[in-house]
C-alpha cells in the first residue's frame, strides 16, 4: 500500500478547474461533489436547526407566545424534513463521496456525472419544499409522515409531493452510484471482506436506499392522485383505507431510520480502532451485524402502528421481530467495546465523539426496546417518550457520528489540522446541552405529554423550561463547529500529515493531505497488514 | 502494472459499472411500480 503515495504525484499534473462556475456547479470529480454534498448538509442542518429553536423557544413555557399554531405545525414538519433528507442523509453521501473512492482504491466514483445531477437536485428541492412557506396556504403542516387525510387538508401538497420525489430520484441515483462504484471500481486485491466497515455500510444501505425509496415515492405518488386526481387509494369515503398509507409510509420509514444510522456504525467503526490503536474486534461480525440489522428493518414497519388497531398477531410478531434487532445492535455496541479494551486509547475530538455516540445512541437502543413492546406502547405512543427515543438514535447517534466523522477526515480534506481545543469545546457543550435537551422529553412523555402541540399542561413546566435551555445551548454549540471548520479551511497554520492520526490504517491515509484532486488514477498495490481491520481469516 | 493490463482493468470496470447500474435502476423501478400496484390490489 506503500505504492500509493508514489502514485500521487503524477495524479496532480491536472488540477481542478479555475473557474469557479466550472469547477463547482459542472463537477464530475467525488471529492468536489462530496465537498458540495457537505456544504449544503451544513446549510440544512442551520436551517433545520432554527426551525428547532421556534419549536423550543414556543415550548418555552406554557400558554401560546410567539407563534400561532399552526406554523408551530409546519416548524414540527419542516424540521423533521429537512434535517433527514437535507442535513443527515447528504451528509453521509457526502462523506462516502469524499471517502469510499479513496478507501477502496478507486479514481473516482463510478457515474462521475450522474453523480453531479445526484447532487444539483438537491437545492431545487429544498428551494421548492421551503417556499411552501411562504405560499398564500402556508406550508406542510401534517407531519414528515404525511398522514392522510390530514396531510391532504393544505394547499402545499403537490409541492412536498415534487420535492419529495427529487429527494427520491437523488437518493436513487446516488445509490446506484455507491454500489456501482464498490462493486466494480475496487482496486485489485480490494476483495469485498477486505473493505474497510464504513465501504460495507455504506454499500449496505444504498441497497436500502435502492429497496425503499421508490416506495416513498409510490406512496406519495397516490397521495398526490388522491389530491388532485380523484383516486381514493387512502380515502375511506372512495373505498380506500388510511391506514394503507401508514403501512406503506413505513414499509419505507423504518429502513430509512437504518439509512441514518448504518453508515453511522461505519464512521464510529473506522474512528474507535484508530484512537484505540487496535484493529476493529470482530470486523466479520460488524458486516454481519449491519447486514442482519438491514434485512430486519424490512419485517418490523408496524411497531409505529400499534396503536392503529393491528391483528393481535400481528402485534405480537412486529414485537418481536423489532426486538430481534438488538442482538445485532448488541453485537456491534460489544465488538466497539472490545475495540476499546485493552487498547492505548487517546481522546481527540473524533473519539470523544465516537465514544458519546456509543454510549449515547446505545440510551437510544434502550428506549428503543421499551416502544418496542406492544402493550407499553398504547402508553408511549405519540408521547415526548417518542421524541426523546429518536433524537437520541438520530442527534446522539446519526449526528454525532458525522461530526466525529468530519473531524476524523477534516485534515486530509484541507490538508490543515483543526483546532483541538475548540473541537473538545464544541464536544463537551454539545455533550452536556444534548442530553439537557433530550433527556427530560422521557420524563415528560412517560407523564403524558403528547408531542406536536404548541401549548401544554402547567404540571409539564419545568422540564420543558430545562429541555428549552439545553435547545438553546446545544444549539449555540453547533456555531462553535462552524467556527471549527472555518477556520481549518482558510485560517489555520497547522500543516497535516499524510498519515494524520498515528493509528489510523487504511488507503485514505497513503494520499498526502490535502488529498490531491486526482488519486488512485494508477491502482494502489494492497498489503493486508496495512487494512483498517487487519488480517482477516478466511 | 502494463498498459495492457490496464486498459483491461479499465475496459472491466466500464463494463461492470454499466450492467450494475441498469440492474439496480430496473429493480428500483420495478419496486416503484410494485408498490402502486400492490396499493389497486388492496380491497
Amino acid at each position: 500500500m506503500a505504492h500509493a503515495a508514489t502514485h500521487d504525484h503524477h495524479d496532480d499534473h491536472h488540477g481542478a478547474p479555475k473557474n469557479f462556475f466550472v469547477r463547482w456547479c459542472m463537477s464530475t470529480n467525488h471529492k468536489d461533489i462530496g465537498t458540495l454534498y457537505l456544504v449544503f448538509s451544513l446549510l440544512m442542518f442551520f436551517i433545520g436547526g432554527s426551525f428547532a429553536m421556534v419549536i423550543r423557544a414556543e415550548l418555552f413555557k406554557p400558554g401560546l407566545q410567539l407563534v400561532q399554531p399552526y406554523f408551530f405545525n409546519e416548524m414540527t414538519t419542516m424540521h423533521a424534513l429537512v434535517m433527514i433528507f437535507g442535513a443527515v442523509m447528504p451528509a453521509f453521501v457526502g462523506l462516502g463521496n469524499w471517502m469510499i473512492p479513496l478507501m477502496i482504491g478507486a479514481p473516482d466514483m463510478a457515474l462521475p456525472r450522474m453523480n453531479n445531477l445526484s447532487f444539483w437536485i438537491l437545492p431545487f428541492a429544498f428551494a421548492l419544499l421551503l417556499s411552501t412557506l411562504f405560499l398564500p396556504g402556508g406550508g406542510p403542516a401534517g407531519g414528515w409522515t404525511m398522514y392522510p387525510p390530514l396531510s391532504l387538508q393544505g394547499d402545499s401538497v403537490a409541492y412536498v409531493v415534487f420535492a419529495v420525489h427529487l429527494m427520491g430520484i437523488s437518493s436513487i441515483m446516488g445509490a446506484i452510484n455507491i454500489i456501482a462504484t464498490i462493486l466494480n471500481m475496487r482496486a485489485p486485491g480490494m476483495d469485498l471482506l477486505k473493505m474497510p466497515v464504513f465501504v460495507w455500510s455504506w454499500l449496505i444501505t444504498a441497497f436500502l436506499l435502492i429497496a425503499v425509496m421508490p416506495v416513498l415515492a409510490g406512496a406519495v405518488t397516490m397521495l398526490l392522485t388522491d389530491a388532485y386526481f380523484g383516486t381514493s387509494f387512502f380515502n375511506a369515503a372512495g373505498g380506500g383505507d388510511p391506514v394503507l398509507f401508514q403501512h406503506i409510509f413505513w414499509f419505507f420509514g423504518h429502513p430509512e431510520v437504518y439509512i441514518m444510522i448504518l453508515p453511522a456504525f461505519g464512521l464510529v467503526s473506522e474512528i474507535i480502532p484508530t484512537f484505540a490503536r487496535k484493529p476493529i474486534f470482530g470486523y466479520k461480525a460488524m458486516v454481519y451485524a449491519i447486514a442482519s440489522i438491514a434485512f430486519l428493518s424490512f419485517i418490523v414497519w408496524a411497531h409505529h402502528m400499534f396503536a392503529v388497531g393491528l391483528p393481535l398477531g400481528g402485534e405480537i410478531f412486529f414485537m418481536y421481530a423489532t426486538m430481534l434487532i438488538a442482538v445485532p445492535t448488541g453485537v456491534k455496541v460489544f465488538n466497539w467495546v472490545s475495540t476499546m479494551w485493552g487498547g492505548s486509547m487517546t481522546f481527540e475530538t473524533p473519539m470523544l465523539f465516537a465514544v458519546a455516540f456509543v454510549i449515547l445512541f446505545t440510551i437510544g437502543g434502550f428506549s428503543g426496546l421499551m416502544l418496542a413492546l406492544a402493550p407499553a406502547d398504547f402508553q408511549y405512543h405519540d408521547s415526548y417518550f417518542v421524541v426523546a427515543h429518536f433524537h437520541y438514535v438520530l442527534v446522539t447517534g446519526a449526528i454525532f457520528a458525522i461530526i466525529g466523522g468530519t473531524y476524523y477526515w477534516l485534515p486530509k480534506w484541507t490538508g490543515h489540522m483543526y483546532s483541538e481545543f475548540w473541537g473538545k469545546v464544541h464536544f463537551w457543550n454539545s455533550v452536556i446541552w444534548v442530553n439537557v435537551l433530550f433527556f427530560p422529553q422521557h420524563f415528560l412523555g412517560l407523564a403524558g405529554m403528547p408531542r406536536r402541540i404548541p401549548d401544554y399542561n402547567v404540571a409539564f413546566a419545568n422540564f420543558n423550561m430545562i429541555s428549552s435551555i439545553g435547545g438553546f445551548l446545544f444549539g449555540a454549540a453547533q456555531l462553535i463547529f462552524l467556527g471549527v471548520i472555518v477556520h481549518a479551511v482558510w485560517f489555520s497554520k497547522k500543516k497535516a500529515a499524510d498519515r494524520v492520526w498515528e493509528g489510523a490504517k487504511g488507503l485514505e491515509w497513503t494520499v498526502p493531505s490535502p488529498a490531491p484532486y486526482h488519486t488512485f488514477e494508477l491502482p494502489p498495490v494492497i498489503h493486508d497488514d496495512e487494512l483498517a481491520h487487519g488480517h482477516v481469516e478466511d | 502494472m502494463t498498459q495492457q493490463h490496464l486498459d483491461s482493468i479499465k475496459e472491466a470496470r466500464r463494463k461492470g459499472v454499466k450492467r450494475t447500474a441498469l440492474v439496480v435502476g430496473a429493480i428500483a423501478f420495478a419496486i416503484f411500480l410494485l408498490s402502486i400496484y400492490q396499493a389497486l390490489r388492496v380491497r
